[in-house]
């Protein structure tokens, strides 16, 4: 099972690509802060989909619990309870 | 800050990092006085003189001061003021009428409505699908009125129930997709962000109730610093009006330079403009719908952040994208947040999962495309009530090929293969952002909101620009 580290870098690997080499708390939000966009948050659904074998049809799709590192790994430990 | 690229990227660093109007949101000491109560007067005397700019009388000042007056010193009553001044202003506007006054609040109360329907049943057909059960109703809504008799007192009512439907959908669509985040039980931001106090177009700006929360200020020195911020953004919207303002009066007045329409026009009636001057209105007009698109964004989210909302820009450097589709991103942004969040996920979620590509592509074309034009000809709903559904759709075929250029265009934008990014300003920005403002020149083209000519014209005066003529 991959964890939080695997997310970090992950989200690390986004907001390089747009340039972003600010700091990061697992905390701090991503998408409603702008800091990544729209088209950043098809990346994240794509990387749960291919590593956790989370279905965003299934569960329903909310920005809110994709929005930090601390709410991604939260899902991805919510979908693995279920 | 010096990066492996060189002095050039170190240039474009110092160049970004250059404020015409200083960070003072950053300053301690001036954070500190905007907490005190003569702080907070001069800060909303500030706002209002800057507001009296674009607004045409000193009431409509006064009217949105008041508000945000008790927003500043009641910071506790923020969602309750919020939520009762649109509703108070809808009642002052429509004292004299009051068929549209009532009909404005039975919106509103069916927007309460079905949210909390979507709250209540949360397994039931709408309960799962509450945006396209919404879209479809609507729909079927404008079919029952086009089917009434001509004035007849259904025909008037049915209209008037499109027409406050039509300025409050997009809302009630971002209320019932708040349904799922926490916590959704708090009514008073729902109502708050229904055509809220700051002004909107039929986009709702800045989205729904559930962004409003992530976003509000949650303590004394958050909502001074929004505040500021918000001051500074109306600066910015005022020094772009009057830069609008000279830069139309020499362009156009000056040097005669017609505008897109007018080019258009004269392409259509065989007199065409010189081929110069065709190509500078194209170039014109992707700058000048910048500065409308900044200007009117700037002054609601100015608002809005006054109010306490830290909301990102609606327009936010759109000249430094260096894609299609960071473009897209920047120049209006909560109408892009409209289409990803309510066409883009849903067919990004559900088809073509195994496909990446055509997934991209079919996820792309439902917002742009589809999405796109639904959004428009719902806005438009009086041109369905005049010539009937057909003749409506028939009249928007430029803006269907505008439309289907911008999908297209976007598609091959993220599908894209990128090599190492290059290195210096002219490659790596420069190049890269005269290529995305030639896609949007020749994209302009088709827009146009006049439906005047048919498609073939607006083609013709394409293929002229290029020395070809048919």
């Amino acid at each position: 099972m991959k964890g939080r580290a695997e997310i970090r870098e992950f989200v690390r690997s986004l907001l390089a690509n747009s340039g972003d080499e600010g700091a990061l708390a697992d905390s701090d939000s991503l998408l409603f802060s702008g800091r990544l966009q729209s088209i950043d948050a098809v990346e994240i659904v794509v990387f749960l989909e291919e590593n956790f074998g989370i279905d965003f049809a299934k569960i329903g799709f909310d920005k809110e619990r994709i929005d930090s590192i601390d709410a991604i790994y939260a899902l991805t430990q919510s979908v693995a309870k279920s | 800050m010096v990066t492996p690229s060189g002095p050039s990227s170190a240039k474009a660093n110092r160049l970004a990092e250059f404020r015409l109007i200083p960070r003072i949101e950053t300053f301690p000491v001036v954070v500190s006085f905007a907490q005190t109560s003569l702080g907070k007067v001069v800060l909303l005397a500030a706002f209002g003189l800057g507001m009296r700019y674009f607004l045409p009388d000193l009431p409509s000042v006064l009217t949105l001061m008041l508000p945000l007056a008790l927003i500043t010193f009641l910071p506790e009553y923020r969602r309750f003021v919020l939520a009762i001044s649109p509703i108070a202003i809808v009642a002052m506007q429509s004292a004299n009428d009051l068929l549209t006054l009532g009909l404005t609040l039975a919106v509103i109360a069916l927007g309460i409505f079905l949210y909390w329907c979507a709250m209540r049943w949360p397994q039931s057909r709408f309960g799962q699908r509450p945006v396209a059960s919404l879209l479809i109703g609507f729909t079927a809504l404008i079919l029952l009125a086009r089917a009434a008799t001509p004035r007849s007192w259904p025909h008037l009512i049915l209209w008037g129930l499109v027409g406050a439907l039509a300025s409050y959908l997009w809302f009630i669509a971002y209320a019932l997709s708040d349904r799922n985040s926490k916590p959704s039980e708090e009514l008073t931001l729902e109502l708050a962000a229904f055509r809220p106090l700051w002004g909107s177009t039929n986009t709702p700006f800045p989205k729904g109730a559930a962004y409003l929360r992530r976003i509000e200020a949650k303590n004394p020195e958050q909502l001074a610093v929004f505040q500021l911020k918000g001051l500074k953004l109306l600066v910015w919207a005022i020094l772009l009006a009057v830069l609008q303002g000279l830069w139309y009066r020499f362009f156009h007045g000056y040097l005669r330079i017609p505008m897109p329409d007018q080019a258009l026009t004269m392409s259509v009636q065989g007199t065409p403009a010189a081929w110069h001057m065709r190509w500078a209105c194209q170039i014109l007009a992707y700058f000048e719908l910048i500065f409308t698109f900044s200007i009117f964004g700037h002054r609601i989210i100015a608002v809005c952040r006054m109010a306490g909302f830290n909301a990102l820009r609606n327009t936010y450097r759109p000249l430094s994208a260096t894609t299609i589709m960071e473009f897209f991103n920047r120049f209006y942004y909560y109408f892009k947040e409209l289409l990803v969040d309510f066409f883009f996920y849903p067919a990004f979620l559900r088809y073509w999962k195994r496909h990446k590509r055509i997934r991209m592509i079919f996820a792309t074309f439902a917002a742009a495309f589809f999405g796109n034009s639904l959004y428009h000809l719902m806005r438009d709903w009086q041109i369905v009530r005049d010539g009937g559904l057909w003749k409506a759709i028939a009249s928007y075929q430029v803006l269907f090929f505008y439309n289907a250029f911008l999908a297209a265009g976007l598609c091959v934008s993220q599908l894209r293969k990128r090599g190492p990014k290059p290195r210096g300003f002219v490659r790596a920005h420069l190049l890269p952002a005269v290529g995305v403002g030639f896609f949007y020149c020749i994209l302009n083209v088709f827009d146009s909101d006049e439906r005047m000519y048919p498609l073939v014209e607006h083609l013709k005066y394409l293929a002229g620009l290029f020395f070809i003529h048919f």
